[in-house]
């Protein structure tokens, strides 16, 4: 499986570039929790609006989008083609047996907007920083060192880790190896697969570890953070901010509820 | 098996991110009573990636083919390194795959961690009884990956289905989840073999890793 390149457009230059990113990790994860919160369905019009003028400001091209929405949408073609036939009481068109409910149909076309917003803000979060460098922010804002270290050099090595598993299945082939085909001895095959590459990964880690003591890993004194937030940046997460109360509290003054538009 | 964003409530990705934030704060804390923690850290982060990686291989299940989830597996040999190693491989498979979600990371985290966490304490009772032989790496091998998954797939299904914003009716409720129970039962099966047999395997060739990390 090929890894999906988050890192293609960070070059770009856009204000979500140039944002500080502990700041954008904070502004764009508190409006995606409150865009997680609306279940009025008004407010989704404002939700697309912001989200398509976020996309629009970050100059991120309409290609990425439909390269990165090409995965989670089967998850949600399945909520969005059953939820109007399952849920709900109020019937909407009848053909035969099958019914078409509104409840269920409000509730899948919330889902639907709520999923594909939180989705496009999320890679603008992650499209305009290079990951290693919200890995960084993050350290920043007070995560763990165990957890960074851990997952800067898990990143290091999923490529090569990647790259050693293909070799594997391309030997086994080569011998003959019908990966498609099942049978009991084949899921030996492919367990012994995982177990050598659990192997691999271990014996290696080894040497990594040694290498890092002779760099003087956890001995080398504290860097000073590399991030410098400008006024700019801090007007920036403060309207982002805004934007996110605005929601909530937009959302509870009407009522928070998916049927009140009904009534 | 991840929860993709958009579909739960705040309520309970906030719940999601607090539970996981404590359980990450409890592994770190087991983690640093270590001797030399930082020794550890290789050993636990490329065995993240080699997990990360293991889950691309497809067992073929006709007329489809299902991945591996691996999580009581790496229950089993990360030990308190499991729960840390569950959230960075989310967190990736989230950016990088879109698989799951950022909103929903917490939660999805609890569904994976969580059984991860068990089935370390499974596959450690191997030792019971004093010693441990071939079979009883295997047997305990195989209950940690059936327990682990079939956890995961239970506390998925429950999550999912209280949690859609439309109430659904009990019959087509109970059908779902009973629908949904049904078709996992191969695939609980399959990562507990696949466990079983990753263990063993491990014992003859490397015993050491199964010491945990």
């Amino acid at each position: 499986m090929k890894l999906g390149v988050v890192d293609e457009y960070t070059n770009l230059d856009s204000p979500f570039h140039r944002w500080d990113p502990r700041y954008k990790l904070i502004g764009l994860i508190t409006l995606v929790f409150a865009f997680s919160f609306v279940r009025d369905l008004r407010l989704l019009l404002a939700m697309a609006a912001v989200t398509i003028t976020i996309y629009a400001i970050s100059r991120l091209p309409a290609a990425f989008i439909v390269k990165r929405l090409r995965y989670p949408s089967l998850f949600l073609l399945a909520i969005v083609l059953t939820l109007p036939f399952l849920s709900g009481g109020d019937v909407l068109i009848s053909l035969g047996s099958i019914a078409v409910r509104q409840e269920g149909l409000l509730a899948a076309l919330l889902i639907a907007t709520r999923f594909t917003c939180i989705l496009i803000i999320g890679m603008v979060l992650l499209g305009t920083t290079p990951l290693l460098t919200n890995i960084k922010a993050m350290r920043a804002l007070g995560l763990p060192d165990i957890m960074a270290d851990m997952a800067l050099l898990a990143f290091r090595y999923l490529q090569e880790i990647g790259r050693d598993l293909r070799h594997m299945q391309t030997s086994m082939r080569l011998r003959g190896f019908k990966e498609r085909r099942f049978s009991p001895g084949g899921l030996k095959t492919l367990a012994w697969l995982s177990g050598s590459l659990l192997v691999y990964s271990y014996e290696r880690s080894e040497s990594i570890y040694k290498a890092m003591i002779l760099r003087g890993y956890g001995h080398a004194p504290q860097r000073k953070s590399e991030f410098q937030a400008s006024e700019k940046d801090t007007l920036a997460l403060i309207a982002i901010i805004l934007v996110a109360a605005a929601f909530i509290v937009g959302d509870i003054s009407l009522g928070h509820n998916t049927g009140t538009l009904l009534k | 098996m991840h929860i993709p964003d958009g579909i739960l409530p705040l309520p309970v990705t906030g719940a999601g991110y607090a539970a996981t934030a404590a359980i990450t704060w409890y592994s770190i804390r087991k983690i640093k009573q270590k001797e030399d923690p930082r020794q550890d850290i290789p050993k636990a982060s490329l065995l993240t990636a080699a997990f990360f990686v293991a889950s691309w291989i497809h067992i073929p299940v006709p007329p489809a083919s299902v991945h591996l989830v691996l999580n009581g597996l790496l229950g089993a040999l990360l030990g308190y390194y499991a729960f840390p190693a569950i959230l960075i491989g989310l967190f990736f498979q989230a950016v990088m795959l879109g698989h799951g979600g950022l909103t929903t990371l917490g939660v999805n985290a609890m569904i994976m961690g969580l059984p991860a966490i068990i089935a370390h304490h499974i596959f450690r009772l191997r030792k019971w009884g004093g010693g441990e032989s071939r079979r009883k790496t295997g047997a305990f091998g195989f209950l940690a990956g059936v327990v682990a998954v079939g956890v995961s797939v239970a506390m998925f299904v429950v999550i999912l289905l209280t949690n859609l914003p439309a109430e659904l009716n009990v019959i087509s409720e109970r059908a779902a989840i009973f629908a949904l129970a049904i078709a996992h039962i191969p695939v609980i099966f399959i990562e507990g073999t696949i466990t079983a047999l990753v263990t063993t395997f491990l014992r003859r060739v490397r015993p050491g890793i199964l010491d945990g990390v």
